[in-house]
């Protein structure tokens, strides 16, 4: 590795151990290279390259995608689904926790962001299994680690900055997420069915079919709109992104025309805030596009790739290798920016061993989610501890198990590569 | 007059230099607060305000790309797909990325790590977070600089599907957008060191999150889940 490479990792490394916001760090570190290697003339390139990067076309899906799930969560939909998880696993021993896992996949595709998910559902489960006896640490725990489950379920906000990173389908993505993430699901659910007989945790309501039939009949528009969206996107008459253009217009009508309770206050508000969370991974993406010119010049990609293939050119073993570096990087980095830094680099390595990049993608995903639930950067888990009001350490114990579900679901995925690749095959032919 | 907002916080801070810092010795800390106390009010109306207008051009951004992509999809499905829908609809994602971004730079939202910032004592804290503004007021005060020399090379260019729409127009974002943020930097920095002295920096995605889930949890009637 050359030392103009070593000293642009380390400087990025020290500015982003300062708080300096990791895309100025980047554009910093940039910048500087520019300057010593070509010469301040060549400085105005870092004004076409900033806006180059930011013109990537299939990102579109990342604004609207969030958009609709900020609709959504502005409306009544988080209680609607709840009652029907309610109606349906509320008969179970547990059946609140397993309502959590349940809610949280329904709520994953159509919220895409995880913390959202947490905060929406967790502020009305978590008081809810409190004053069930459930405790505050298993309540947080559950809740959080259903939420990070939601970023393996499309739609997936990381898996569309994964497919556009890696130029690589962000439909056939999604649909590599539907079996692991179901898989993810029950695992989740079965753990809370131990605890709950371990701890004789409640059952909530006798099975009553009218009950379900009412809140079905209430929930039917949340459960419709995103089977419409998915299923035009992964039958191929909409692009991702046209999908979520889609998802955009059906939260409205449901939450204005249909629900009645979106007010244009709570309308503003997501926009704004879908308008920030876009800008804010859009700035990485761009300022990595400054990067990206050095790691071509350096030709780092390959020379990681060539001093891992000396180690080993097994697959699996690889993965095992990328599967330990990404499970350190999700404790410390946000996941859009793990996949943005990261995929440039390791991608020459998937495609020299072989490894189909779209299973790659879920791998990654699956590690960004298992990410989510260590700290000491823990968006998901620390929503999770706040809205209960618990100790962020007596959570990540409380959490071990679910965590090692979602590890368990990782080396599934990671070694049956059929998991996530079937579906694709089934659909788009191999 | 994207200098005038640094320019009145610039002559602020000298003020409050030419004064003493409040615990150094010899400092009249009555004086000082109550003079204080009216910069900080002065400073946080103009935040306010400036938050507001920004606020506004992003909403304007994220509606009209949910538009464009509309009018893309509609006239795909009707059989006349639109020339310039790409091509616009990603310029319009650039701006929205940088108009957006200053906003987010503003509410300090962009994605850092203050994990080990946040484990130091407060003086340091303070100190890295003044380092980690000037860093960025840095980087974007040249990136007006650069933008400007770009958008002057660029001359008679013009989009490719929309050949009356002029690069300089969409290329613009670059300079004006890296004065917002700087602005938006600079009239951050009085809260964020005040933030880094009072205690650990938050995170902002956390309690932007939680807030609107409160919000939203009074909305939906919290008690109908509760069995």
């Amino acid at each position: 590795m050359s030392l103009s490479v070593v000293a642009m990792l380390l400087g990025m490394i020290g500015l982003v151990m300062l708080n300096v916001p990791i895309a100025v760090a980047l554009g910093v570190v940039a910048v500087g290279a520019i300057w010593i290697m070509q010469g301040a003339t060549m400085l105005p390139n870092v004004a076409l390259v900033m806006y180059d990067g930011a013109t990537s076309f299939p990102l579109l899906a990342v604004p609207l995608f969030v958009l609709a799930g900020g609709i959504m969560n502005a409306s009544s939909i988080a209680r609607r689904l709840i009652n029907l998880a309610t109606a349906i696993l509320g008969f179970v021993r547990g059946g609140l926790s397993m309502v959590t896992v349940g809610s949280a996949m329904f709520f994953a595709e159509i919220s895409g962001s995880a913390v959202a998910d947490v905060a929406a559902l967790g502020t009305l489960l978590i008081p809810a299994m409190k004053s069930r006896g459930y405790s505050k640490e298993f309540a947080a725990a559950v809740t959080s680690s259903s939420a990070s489950l939601a970023i393996i379920i499309p739609p997936s906000i990381p898996m569309i900055l994964y497919a556009a990173m890696a130029q690589e389908s962000a439909v056939k993505i999604f649909v590599a997420g539907i079996i692991p993430g179901a898989l993810g699901g029950i695992g989740l659910m079965a753990l809370c069915y131990y605890y709950a007989r371990k701890y004789d945790f409640p059952v909530e309501q006798r099975f009553n079919l009218c009950n379900l039939a009412k809140a079905a009949r209430e929930a039917i528009w949340a459960l419709v709109m995103p089977l419409i969206i998915l299923g035009g996107i992964f039958g191929g008459f909409v692009t991702a992104t046209e999908g979520a253009a889609l998802a955009v217009i059906a939260a409205l009508v449901i939450g204005v025309v249909i629900y009645r309770d979106l007010t244009v206050k709570a309308l503003y508000q997501a926009c704004v805030d879908s308008a920030i969370q876009t800008a804010v991974v859009m700035l990485l993406v761009a300022a990595s596009a400054l990067v990206g010119i050095f790691l071509t010049e350096s030709q780092l990609p390959q020379k990681l790739a060539a001093s891992i293939l000396d180690v080993t050119t097994n697959p699996y073993f690889v993965l095992l290798i990328l599967n330990v570096f990404f499970l350190i990087i999700g404790m410390f980095l946000h996941s859009a920016a793990a996949i943005i830094l990261t995929v440039p680099i390791v991608l020459p390595l998937i495609h020299q061993v072989h490894i189909d990049p779209v299973h790659f993608g879920l791998i990654l995903t699956l590690n960004l989610a298992i990410g989510q639930q260590t700290p000491p950067v823990a968006s998901v888990l620390i929503a999770s501890c706040s809205i209960a009001k618990a100790d962020i350490w007596q959570v990540t114990k409380a959490n071990l198990g679910f965590v090692g579900v979602l590890v368990g679901v990782l080396a599934l995925c990671t070694y049956v590569p059929w998991l996530s690749l079937v579906l694709i095959h089934a659909f788009y032919g191999s | 007059m994207p200098g005038l907002v640094p320019g009145i916080h610039a002559f602020l801070l000298v003020k409050q230099a030419r004064r003493g810092w409040p615990g150094q010795p010899g400092h009249d800390d009555t004086f000082c607060a109550a003079n204080l106390s009216d910069d900080t009010d002065s400073m946080t109306t103009i935040r306010q305000i400036y938050d507001r207008v920004l606020e506004a051009i992003a909403v304007i951004m994220i509606v009209t790309v949910t538009g464009i992509v509309t009018v893309g999809f509609v006239y795909r499905g009707l059989g006349e797909s639109l020339a310039w829908y790409d091509e616009v609809a990603s310029v319009a994602l650039v701006w929205l990325t940088y108009y957006a971004g200053a906003l987010a730079a503003l509410r300090g939202a962009h994605i850092g790590f203050a994990g080990f910032v946040n484990s130091l004592p407060a003086q340091w804290r303070v100190a890295a977070a003044a380092f980690s503004s000037a860093v960025t007021i840095f980087f974007f005060g040249l990136l007006t600089v650069v933008g400007i020399k770009v958008v002057g090379i660029l001359g008679t260019d013009t989009l490719v599907s929309l050949p009356w729409v002029p690069l300089q127009l969409t290329e613009s974002v670059i300079p004006i957008a890296g004065a917002l943020f700087v602005i938006a930097e600079v009239l951050r920095l009085p809260e964020l060191l005040a933030e880094a002295k009072r205690g650990p920096l938050a995170d902002h995605e956390l309690a932007s999150a939680l807030e609107h889930a409160k919000d939203t949890a009074s909305l939906s009637g919290a008690k109908e889940i509760k069995p």
